[in-house]
């Protein structure tokens, strides 16, 4: 595996290619996501990471424009997702944990069809060293019920990455992967980095986190507990307890160590 | 326990369920979809329930009175019951639902007990058929509505048991290698032989059917029919059929609770046979439950008639460049949703049938007869009618992707881009069934209407109007119930729990009517346009123009119609949320 230290960032002073200032979003009087605020910048891989109920996948969807804001502004690559959402979403890709597929489309049709969506006029020379990548080439003309749970989630992946998304989200990117999948998932986050990509992963298991992001944000409650570099936080919750690892700095900041047996 | 453990789960299920239909309630349109149901139901039902039985039953007691009705009612739960000793082809399999199999499969839980449990959760919509059984045909029984209700219990109980009792039979047979075509042979030669023998039999004991010459009625085969069902050796083969059905026939409660024992009898008989069976039922148990879940999981995502998933891949109706239209791109994906056949080499060759068939039968019909008025009143009917059933029919919209909704939200497309993409593909594929029916309808135009006759430029004139106008007029059939998708998602059952009961039998009848209301009053401005056109321009330029310009002036205003629709439906795409939809409901 590529073991390189995630955090490159080419130019600090490059504007951030997700900025969220105040999001909110409401389901009635419950706040799902409350008043959140933080920016990723190109190479940058920031892990979202916060108990079951805290607002992630809401945070992801709000994000990625599948949902609408109740408040607050999202700006992707620069361009402000209610005003111009079509420029911001051109610069995304999001993949949630479950992969949705058409049932009635074979692998080639799914790229063909996400080539004319988002107008990539040479997908053809794309496609081929993404599905050899991927190791579907002699999956193009099957159905997604054909396909293996880990196919399904390789296909996904194959028509996000087509457009050469600037922004990527992630919602626990390993779900269902097989070991080789997990080693080469990760590897494929870091490459994204490298090459500039703004990344955001959701995910319950902070070793991953650990591994490929360079920055984390938990989340309680839909509030910001706290964000920064995986280093200012072991520093930060390193002086009140000793040495912490990612897990001990979630469990301090959310303050659920005190409610483990 | 165990027993405590599963009637804890049926009945915090069945509260849960109710809870959640009451909860939904609260909210304006569902409220609205219930007391439309309610008030449907209660026309239908139970109002003719509180007025009495109607004239049917007075048909039904002459029936009744030679006791015909009941023999009859033996004999199709005969062959019904035969009919389950024929027809299956696979294991036997208890229907559960995947989280019963996950957690009552691996837990301590006996076989019999898993029976029992299956027999007993069947009996919560055994009672709820039986009651609505007895409500819809009260005409049918002799008795009051307890009774009627009773019977149907005791019936459909039975059926149930058997239906049990005899997949566990085949299971058994199968797994001593009697093959399903051996056993339908068996089964089916022995019933010919018994049918045959009664047929010789009526024919050497009974007299010869003869038709009355002044027969008004059919009451001369209910006399030889009863003749047949009632002596010689049918009587005794429907015996035990009788004995189940006779509760049912009961006029009186005494009656009743004497055609109760001989039923009850043969109901725990099967109890015995069904619990006394050892046939391994879990394996066919878990595949049907998978089966089920992915049918249910296909149904609520708004394709009732699809129901499963396409088997192999269809081919793209055209060539997708990679630039252009994004909205082409989901015209293209739904056509190929709608199956293979819909390509352009298809439908030319669906058109160089029609004319050349249609021009060797136009041939025949100009030397006179009735087959060319009768093909043409076809060709306008079905036109007609594909305008109501079409949309109905062609679902390969935002019905079919709703639960693929967060995908399209993704794209970078406006919200009008998507609806208009979506909606193409069905009104296409309409339009061009009914171009077809157009070219068929010109061929056999009559060329004289009376004494007027018809010339072939203004039978072409028709034709080119009706298709002009009727693209646009499926354009906003489609787009009507693409708009309740938006607007009442929960009606087409995004959520994990669906509406049921009289919920869903209101918002259905919600939605006809206001289609219905809808298309015609979209309809009605178009109209107006052409007759407006029409008048003025047959004038200055005779019919024959005068019909074409009209329908190139309200196909116009059809289209400003449609376009207007498809940019607001935009808009609401764009508001969409169907996380909060999901909560709420």
């Amino acid at each position: 595996m590529d073991n390189a230290p995630p955090l490159i960032v080419e130019a600090p002073a490059a504007p951030p290619q997700i900025e969220v200032a105040g999001l909110t979003k409401l389901y009635g009087d419950f706040a799902a996501v409350s008043d959140l605020c933080f920016s990723v910048r190109a190479g940058e891989v920031i892990g979202l990471v916060g108990p079951n109920g805290a607002g992630k996948t809401t945070t992801l969807r709000c994000l990625a424009g599948i949902i609408p804001a109740t408040r607050g502004t999202v700006r992707i690559g620069g361009f402000d997702l209610a005003q111009n959402p079509i420029e911001a979403k051109r610069r995304l890709a999001f993949f949630s944990d479950e992969p949705r597929l058409f049932d009635y489309l074979t692998v080639a049709q799914h790229l063909t069809f996400t080539a004319r969506i988002y107008g990539v006029a040479n997908y053809q020379e794309i496609q081929r060293p993404l599905l050899e990548e991927l190791e579907m080439d002699d999956k193009r003309d099957k159905l997604p019920s054909e396909l293996s749970r880990g196919m399904k989630q390789k296909l996904a992946i194959a028509c996000g990455l087509l457009h050469s998304p600037e922004v990527i989200f992630f919602d626990e990117p390993l779900t269902g992967l097989d070991p080789v999948g997990i080693r080469r998932m990760k590897d494929s986050i870091l490459r994204r980095a490298r090459a500039g990509a703004a990344i955001l992963i959701s995910s319950h298991l902070l070793h991953l986190l650990e591994e490929v992001c360079s920055h984390v944000l938990i989340l309680k409650n839909g509030r910001k507990v706290i964000d920064g570099t995986l280093e200012e936080m072991r520093q930060k919750f390193s002086e009140q307890a000793g040495g912490a690892n990612l897990e001990e700095v979630f469990f301090r900041a959310t303050g659920e160590d005190k409610r483990t047996p | 326990m165990i027993a405590g453990a599963l009637f804890y789960y049926q009945f915090c299920s069945q509260k849960n369920r109710l809870l959640t239909q009451m909860r939904r309630l609260r909210r304006p349109r569902y409220l609205a979809g219930a007391m439309v149901g309610a008030l449907y139901f209660y026309a239908y039902i139970f109002r003719g329930f509180s007025q009495g039985r109607r004239g049917t039953g007075a048909a039904m007691a002459a029936w009744q009175s030679h006791g015909l009705a009941e023999s009859m009612a033996a004999l199709v739960l005969l062959i019904l019951m035969l009919m389950a000793w024929v027809l299956p082809h696979s294991r036997a399999a208890l229907a559960f639902s995947e989280a019963e199999v996950a957690f009552l499969f691996p837990a301590p839980i006996g076989r019999r007990t898993l029976i029992n449990f299956k027999l007993l959760k069947s009996q919560v919509a055994i009672l709820f058929s039986s009651l609505l059984m007895a409500l819809i045909g009260r005409g049918w029984g002799a008795g009051n509505f307890s009774i009627r209700g009773l019977g149907w219990w005791v019936l459909l109980s039975a059926f149930n048991l058997h239906l049990l009792a005899s997949s566990f039979a085949l299971t058994l047979w199968m797994g001593r290698g009697l093959s399903n075509w051996m056993r339908r042979a068996i089964f089916l030669g022995a019933a010919g032989t018994a049918a045959a023998g009664i047929l010789l039999w009526a024919r050497a004991a009974l007299p010869p059917i003869v038709v009355p010459p002044d027969a008004k009625d059919l009451a001369w085969l209910a006399q030889y029919a009863g003749q047949v069902l009632q002596s010689g050796p049918l009587p005794w083969l429907l015996l035990p059929f009788r004995w189940l059905v006779a509760p049912y026939f009961a006029a009186t409660f005494a009656q009743f609770f004497i055609a109760l024992g001989p039923a009850l009898l043969f109901i725990g008989l099967l109890y015995w046979w069904v619990i006394r069976s050892d046939v391994a039922f879990e394996e066919a148990s878990v595949e049907l439950s998978q089966k089920l879940a992915q049918r249910l999981a296909t149904a609520r995502s708004g394709d009732p008639y699809g129901m499963r998933k396409p088997a192999k891949a269809a081919r793209p109706p055209f060539t997708l460049r990679p630039l252009g239209n994004p909205e082409m791109a989901v015209f293209w994906k739904n056509l190929i949703s709608a199956g293979s056949f819909v390509t352009g080499r298809m439908w030319l060759m669906l058109l160089w049938i029609i004319i050349i068939v249609g021009g060797v039968l136009q041939s025949q019909v100009s030397r006179g007869g009735a087959l060319g008025p009768a093909l043409l009143y076809l060709a306008v009917m079905l036109v007609a009618m594909s305008l109501f059933s079409g949309p109905q029919l062609l679902r390969n919209d935002l019905r079919q992707d709703l639960p693929v909704t967060d995908v399209l939200k993704m794209y970078p497309m406006r919200g009008w881009q998507i609806v208009l993409g979506e909606v193409l593909a069905p009104a296409a594929v309409l339009a061009g069934a009914q171009w077809l029916l157009l070219v068929m309808a010109a061929i056999f135009f009559p060329t004289h209407l009376g004494p007027h006759a018809v010339s072939l430029f203004l039978r072409l004139s028709c034709a080119l109007a009706a298709a002009v106008v009727l693209p646009f007029i499926d354009l906003i059939a489609i787009l009507i119930p693409n708009a309740a998708v938006l607007f009442f998602p929960a009606w087409f059952q995004l959520g994990k729990q669906g509406p049921r009961g009289f919920e869903t039998t209101g918002q259905q009848l919600i939605l006809m009517f206001g289609q219905l209301l809808t298309l015609a009053l979209s309809l009605l401005p178009p109209a107006a346009v052409f007759t407006v056109v029409f008048f003025c321009a047959s004038r200055l330029l005779g019919a024959s123009a005068g019909v074409a310009s009209a329908g190139i002036a309200a196909a116009l205003l059809l289209a400003v119609e449609a376009g207007l629709a498809i940019k607001l439906l935009g808009g609401v795409f764009e508001r969409f949320d169907s996380s909060g939809e999901v909560l709420s409901s």
